[in-house]
């Protein structure tokens, strides 16, 4: 039998770790290191035996049980892959900009759609689909966090550098070169993701509707990521097509590019409450209706 | 137990002094042979760097322990100089301060720059010669190994060693390993050829730097440092030239008027298609007209004052951690003598405790002849007396424990000695 965790379980913990973190931010403190991963370690495990619990629940993968959960995952992976980066390096303190994000992420969720789509992925053919476009989709926003993490940190190194500024005792950033190569690849890795999860979420409205639902292409989420993509491709080929230094440029063009990306996904899901609609039956409303009573 | 350092620092002596007194390297196994001999039964550690030279000397018996004639004798002996011109220079600490002093000295509290590293590494080695020479005992060895504890404690749990605090590391450590991951594939040009462009270089070539280009007004000086660094020769006249190619330029000529205005960096930059570029100008006044630095992104101007307010404002940060820092070698003083006052005790209570042992075997075996029938008690009859053995002698050994804290209980060790007639041997 699983333990029961909720939502506070894993807030709490990374609270706790967040504030640990801004204690090395202002001073080297090896203990709240430590004490930062326990916390942030302990968190992680919680949020995988919610995370594992709902989708026991609703017998669908995570990603694919609510607009709730795919931001949990979402929020999950960004953890872990925090975590084995600050484990590999006790100087690159990523943290101070890492939970905010989560916790944000986790706030979104609590005030999202929780209700499963059970209904929409009935069939196992549909349901695979949707795995992979969840999938590639939740890897395409990591990636994309992760470039606009690195364009920012590449902002404020070379600020750093230009206005001969010292390092804080706390917090050391990696060079330049570094940034911009984490930068470049996050940004390509993020487009290809992105574009086979768009893809594959097209292919998914086009097949045969599921229970009498279905994705329509009008979706305001659809439309406003068709452009997105547009956006980003076109910044791709500039990014391409580049010759020589020109890293605070790409900077600036992943976080706008990225940023977007990240804005158009979250923005809309807290606008609306959920990703797509088509799950909202007849079947679904009297379910909403239940949880919320 | 006895413990000595005889020596001179920085703090006390010049340059000058401190050269003729230290022992090179390939001087240590003679110092180490002369010591002996001068001293066979003292334990010795030699700690001979550019900032100090000291002789550290340990003995259980104080009546043949050298004194600092005797020590000031035998530099005067080994370096070939009459006495009188450095005897005043020679500082002494003996007991406790020994061991503060040492832990200062290895977490690197005495040295010219306050929290260096390279502290350590040199008591190691130290201590490691000594070793290897035969030189250092049971009292050095716990000395030494305690020292490069405490050294690693102090670095550990304050900031001491926290923050560069030379021009040269703080324009490599944090800004130019900031703008280049690697340098073993850049360029570095060295325009003039002050101190400080020195240390620069060696610094830049620590972090792999392996292409030296050396562009001086005065050939001669530039093919000394070229040939020096590995490097190579530039023409003064195509200046221009190498500042486009350069990734690295360091600049300490200090002309008026200003070497490279914005206009003659601008073309530079041009030529260079725009590649980042790191320039430490640590010339007086500025090679560099500091508007470079706008010129586009990848320009990174450095100048002397920038370095210089970043250098004051670590040491003063060190500084703060000084006191952090004090505390814990007062603690590691307290315990190391503690534990070796407490050492110095063994020898009597082992002897104590034998010369008890031997007569209740005597006596027991005396018992059992007499009176065989109690050999089925045999067990119970030695746990008790056993137990009565250490009942009795535990009042004077926890008195003798409690004088140790202290400092070695002669008085109490003699009273021992006298009462239940134990040998020294």
């Amino acid at each position: 039998m699983m333990p029961h965790t909720s939502l506070i379980c894993f807030l709490a913990s990374y609270l706790v770790a967040f504030a640990l973190e801004i204690v090395r931010f202002r001073r080297t403190n090896r203990w709240a290191r430590w004490g930062g991963l326990a916390f942030a370690s302990a968190g992680l495990l919680a949020q995988t035996w919610y995370l594992l619990n709902r989708g026991h629940q609703a017998s669908l993968p995570p990603l694919l049980a609510s607009t709730h959960d795919w931001m949990l995952v979402v929020a999950w992976l960004a953890m872990l892959v925090y975590l084995v980066m600050a484990v590999g390096n006790s100087r690159l303190n990523l943290g101070v900009f890492v939970y905010p994000l989560v916790l944000l992420l986790i706030g979104v969720a609590y005030k999202l759609d929780q209700v499963p789509n059970t209904e929409l992925y009935v069939a196992q053919a549909r349901r695979s689909w949707g795995l992979l476009h969840a999938s590639l989709l939740v890897f395409g926003v990591v990636a994309a966090a992760a470039g606009c993490l690195s364009a920012f940190l590449y902002l404020l190194q070379h600020r750093r550098l230009k206005t001969s500024h010292a390092e804080r005792q706390g917090f050391q950033m990696p060079s330049l070169p570094r940034l911009a190569a984490a930068n470049r690849w996050a940004f390509l890795m993020s487009f290809l993701l992105l574009t086979l999860g768009y893809a594959s979420g097209l292919l998914l409205s086009f097949s045969a509707p599921a229970a009498g639902s279905t994705v329509a292409l009008s979706e305001p989420i659809v439309i406003l990521s068709g452009v997105v993509w547009l956006l980003l491709a076109a910044a791709l080929g500039w990014l391409l097509i580049q010759r020589g230094p020109a890293g605070r440029q790409v900077a600036w063009l992943t976080i706008v590019g990225l940023g977007g990306v990240l804005l158009t996904i979250f923005g809309l899901q807290l606008v609306t409450g959920h990703l797509h609609r088509g799950g909202r039956t007849a079947a679904r409303v009297g379910v909403e209706t239940q949880v919320r009573q | 137990m006895n413990l000595q350092v005889v020596y001179c620092s920085h703090r006390a002596s010049g340059l000058a002094l401190r050269e003729r007194l230290a022992f090179s390297k390939t001087q240590i196994p003679q110092a180490y042979a002369a010591l002996k001999h001068a001293f066979p039964r003292a334990e010795c550690v030699l700690l001979s760097t550019c900032n100090r030279v000291e002789v550290y000397t340990a003995q259980e018996d104080a009546n043949q322990i050298p004194g600092h004639q005797d020590l000031a004798r035998f530099f005067a002996e080994f370096h070939q100089l009459p006495v009188h011109e450095f005897f005043d220079d020679l500082l002494e600490r003996s007991g406790p301060d020994v061991v503060r002093h040492l832990f200062q000295v290895a977490a690197s509290l005495d040295s010219m720059v306050l929290g260096e590293p390279q502290i350590v590494a040199q008591v190691k080695e130290a201590y490691t010669l000594a070793q290897q020479h035969a030189a250092s005992g049971p009292l050095t060895n716990a000395l030494f190994q305690r020292a490069l504890g405490v050294a690693k404690r102090v670095r550990t749990e304050t900031g001491l060693a926290e923050g560069r605090v030379s021009i040269a590391s703080v324009a490599v450590g944090e800004f130019g390993r900031r703008i280049f991951d690697r340098f073993d594939d850049k360029t570095v040009l060295v325009i003039g050829a002050g101190e400080m462009a020195i240390e620069a270089v060696r610094y830049l070539q620590d972090e792999g730097a392996r292409q030296i280009w050396v562009c001086n007004r005065t050939l001669d000086r530039a093919l000394a440092l070229a040939q020096e660094w590995g490097g190579q020769v530039r023409p003064f006249e195509r200046l221009d030239e190498w500042l486009a190619q350069a990734d690295v330029i360091v600049s300490t000529t200090g002309a008026e008027p200003c070497l490279v205005p914005r206009d003659r960096f601008r073309l530079a930059r041009q030529k260079g298609a725009y590649k980042p570029v790191f320039v430490l100008d640590l010339g007086v006044p500025r090679d560099f007209d500091p508007s470079i630095r706008d010129l586009d992104d990848n320009v990174f101007l450095y100048c002397i004052d920038d370095l210089q307010a970043i250098c004051e404002r670590n040491r003063r940060a060190r500084q703060r951690e000084v006191d952090r820092a004090l505390v814990i070698i007062d603690q590691e003083v307290d315990r190391l003598m503690g534990e070796l006052h407490h050492q110095a005790t063994g020898p009597i209570i082992r002897r104590l405790r034998e010369q008890w042992r031997q007569v209740v075997d005597q006596e027991t075996r005396r018992l059992f002849q007499r009176l065989p029938h109690l050999e089925k008690d045999r067990a119970d009859i030695e746990r008790s007396i056993e137990q009565m053995v250490n009942k009795l002698l535990h009042p004077p050994l926890e008195a003798l424990r409690d004088e140790a804290r202290e400092g070695t209980p002669h008085g109490l060790l003699d009273a021992l000695r006298r009462l239940f007639r134990l040998s020294d041997g």
